[in-house]
């Protein structure tokens, strides 16, 4: 396979956390991203699952360097971008680029929908390619390409003097991708594209944003916390707890078979419009919330929610993202991963297991 | 073990039920034609739900299903009297043992509201007093409603808490909602709604803001209540798949009508109206094979049809023709076991799908009696 896209090494973003008006002291850190690797192929759709205040937005960021990374390193097509200038960084930006989650706080609302999607051409000039169709920069070039991306994204030509408080949440989102997708970029970071907008409305967003990865040939990363949409669009899948990934597949084998207790249980956790699946399926419940990331657990981070937690390892050792054996290079960060797969190693607490709900006494009486 | 999954201790909230055995038969809440309307001075008269009926009996869920701008909040706001007085009408009747809520005068419809009715909001950072702290909010309820002393309500609400799964509700309750985590929050504020062991409790989208692992917990909390008590439960929700783990009755809602209403697994094995059809065929499934394309439903919820002119559904309707544009479309009895809906040209029912769910063992007999969620035990991931 060619070199990868994006490379992704120990990367770290800890916010100091600071006490005292006059003298700042730093009384410690919020490890938003703990030491993350990653590692995207040219052409593919990476996911990141996560609950909120995992540090997955923050990751996403940091790659853009939008959130100036406090260690390890970020490679894009061969160069670091840790170590660039800032205009080198700023030309480099014009092949990355982001869609946000939510479109109204994105978009500038005075700006009409022909500025909004020609202000990046103004500071990054046309694509080689559009230089062909479009000719030289200029308004009138711009003009022509911005009009031509909104017919891409299916949005009437009409919307160009329109103003964002005008446009449907569904459509302000198209907005939004054509902005990011006008520069022609390799890599599209899109941070919860989807969960601002209305059910039927967030379809016609993937399959837009599918169309659109077919048609420019775009690499994405995929952050969102509803794991069947992230399921939908990527190709492979991280799942982040905590500032870390704590597995990695593709996206068919991690539904299939769940390898990490978390991704066991967030999986079970995810209800499907379905009742005869809803009501056949067992469900593995974890107890209270996500601990705080400024002092996070010892050991293995999960190890103080984990329904599969083991006497020794858990609370002393870190586990590393490592491949499990004999399930086809998959990543997993648990010691006791391979166990869990055999079913050597049980949920240890029995009332954390909620058995399918066969035989409610109140059933009988309904209806 | 004493504690079961949700922390709730081993069926206390059964025993210390004051209401005695509960009659699952009765009707507990009859909502029947409620209307209402929002007019602002010299402004257009919207209507924000238009003939919205459906019935509630104790142990039982009965979902309101629809995006935002569909009117299911209004119609639970409605119900609860909770509505501005002011440019705004209500009409129909919302019977509660035979009493109408929507005419009842404030003061007894304050007395029943927190004692007998109760509600979960969807965002509990705006609906608990951001200055007060969280153990005043539960005990002002029970200080409300019933004749105990600040003590006993104190420990009362200690008690609340815990079964409620919050863990040290003693410091708990001296903080402010802000150094809750926001699962600890939707909990508190549940716990505020059962204080006084409610019959009728209407939850608000009460786990849209959480999650998905402390959706779970907070569900199977709700389920706990609704098979132990019997404490009867509409659920408003836009999430299709909370619905078919938790509903007995659902009620797809489209701007502001009652669009399709059935039993839930007949709705989400067979639904019939083309805007139920649409979103479950335009949401990802987790359990779906990769690769298949979404079918999206066109256009924006926005793009409506006042009713009276035709179904409001129309402009995004893919069967949509000549006779969908005719005046008040009556939500009408289809195929099976009360379902019912508004549509002029329904899906046709699966004929495949209805056999291979008889010939299928595991699921015999649910498809004849689709209220029977015992089916076949197998596991399933």
């Amino acid at each position: 396979m060619s070199e990868p896209l994006l490379e992704v090494t120990g990367l770290e973003v800890h916010f100091p956390i600071k006490r005292g008006l006059v003298f700042d002291r730093t009384v410690g850190h919020v490890r938003a991203v703990d030491g993350v690797d990653l590692t995207v192929q040219r052409g593919q759709t990476f996911g990141l699952v996560g609950e909120s205040g995992c540090g997955k937005s923050t990751l996403g960021r940091a790659i853009l360097r939008l959130e100036e990374p406090t260690g390890g390193s970020v490679r894009f097509d061969g160069r670091d971008l840790g170590g660039l200038g800032s205009e080198p960084l700023r030309k480099m930006r014009r092949r990355m680029q982001m869609v946000f989650q939510d479109p109204l706080s994105s978009l500038d609302p005075r700006a009409s929908v022909e500025s909004l999607l020609t202000e990046p051409l103004t500071v990054h000039g046309l694509s080689e390619a559009d230089r062909q169709e479009f000719g030289r920069d200029s308004t009138k070039s711009h003009a022509a390409k911005a009009s031509a991306m909104l017919d891409v994204v299916g949005l009437p030509g009409s919307a160009l003097a329109k103003y964002p408080h005008e446009f449907s949440g569904g459509q302000r989102q198209r907005i939004g991708i054509a902005r990011a997708m006008i520069l022609n970029p390799d890599l599209v970071i899109a941070d919860e594209p989807v969960s601002a907008l209305d059910v039927s409305v967030q379809a016609q967003v993937i399959n837009l944003l599918e169309g659109l990865q077919d048609l420019l040939g775009l690499t994405y990363l995929v952050i969102a916390h509803d794991l069947a949409v992230v399921r939908h669009i990527s190709d492979v899948i991280g799942v982040m707890y905590l500032g870390t990934i704590v597995e990695q597949a593709d996206s068919d084998d991690l539904y299939a078979e769940p390898l990490h207790p978390y991704t066991i249980a967030l999986m079970s956790a995810i209800p499907i419009p379905d009742p005869d699946v809803e009501d056949r399926r067992e469900r593995i419940l974890l107890r209270g919330d996500l601990p705080s990331p400024a002092n996070p657990p010892s050991g293995c981070r999960f190890h103080t929610r984990c329904p599969y937690r083991q006497a020794t390892r858990c609370d002393t050792e870190v586990p590393a993202l490592r491949p499990v054996e004999g399930a086809g290079g998959r990543l997993v960060a648990c010691h006791w991963a391979e166990d869990i797969r055999s079913g050597a190693v049980h949920v240890a607490d029995p009332t954390l297991l909620v058995e399918p709900d066969v035989g409610v006494p109140a059933a009988g009486a309904r209806g | 073990m004493s504690t079961s999954i949700t922390g709730v201790e081993d069926r206390t909230l059964v025993r210390r039920s004051a209401r005695g055995p509960v009659n699952r038969n009765e009707v507990l809440l009859e909502v029947r034609d409620l209307r209402v309307t929002f007019q602002r001075r010299g402004g257009v008269a919207t209507r924000a739900v238009d003939g919205v009926s459906f019935a509630v009996k104790p142990g039982e869920v009965v979902g309101i299903v629809g995006e935002s701008g569909s009117g299911k909040s209004v119609t639970s706001m409605a119900v609860m009297g909770l509505l501005p007085s002011r440019g705004v009408q209500v009409s129909g009747q919302a019977l509660y043992r035979g009493r109408d809520l929507l005419t009842l005068p404030p003061g007894e419809l304050s007395d029943l509201r927190g004692r007998e009715l109760a509600m979960v909001f969807q965002d509990p950072m705006s609906s608990l007093n951001p200055v007060v702290p969280v153990g005043t909010q539960v005990t002002e309820v029970l200080l409300r409603h019933q004749d105990i002393s600040r003590a006993d309500a104190r420990d009362e609400a200690e008690d609340l808490l815990r079964r409620c799964g919050i863990p040290d509700p003693r410091r708990r309750l001296k903080e402010y909602p802000h150094q809750l985590s926001g699962g600890m929050r939707q909990r508190a504020l549940i716990a505020i709604a059962l204080a006084c062991k409610p019959a009728l409790l209407i939850c608000d989208e009460p786990t849209t803001a959480l999650d998905v692992t402390i959706q779970a917990q907070v569900l199977e909390l709700l389920k706990e209540l609704v098979n132990d008590l019997g404490t009867a439960m509409v659920m408003i929700t836009h999430d299709l798949g909370v619905v078919a783990g938790l509903c007995d009755s659902v009620n797809v809602m489209y701007a502001g009508r009652v669009v399709e209403s059935a039993a839930r697994r007949e709705l989400f094995g067979h639904p019939r109206h083309r805007y139920t059809e649409g979103l479950l065929a335009s949401i990802p499934r987790l359990d779906a094979p990769r690769g298949e394309p979404l079918r999206p439903i066109p256009g924006t919820p926005r793009d409506v049809l006042g009713w009276d002119q035709g179904c409001a559904f129309a402009p995004r309707c893919r069967h949509a023709a000549d006779d969908c544009i005719v005046g008040d479309l009556p939500l009408e009895p289809m195929g099976r076991m009360g379902h019912e809906v508004r549509c002029v040209h329904p899906a046709p029912e699966h004929v495949e799908r209805l056999r291979s769910d008889l010939s299928a063992p595991v699921v015999a007999g649910t498809t004849t009696d689709a209220d029977n969620s015992a089916s076949g035990g197998g596991e399933l991931r």
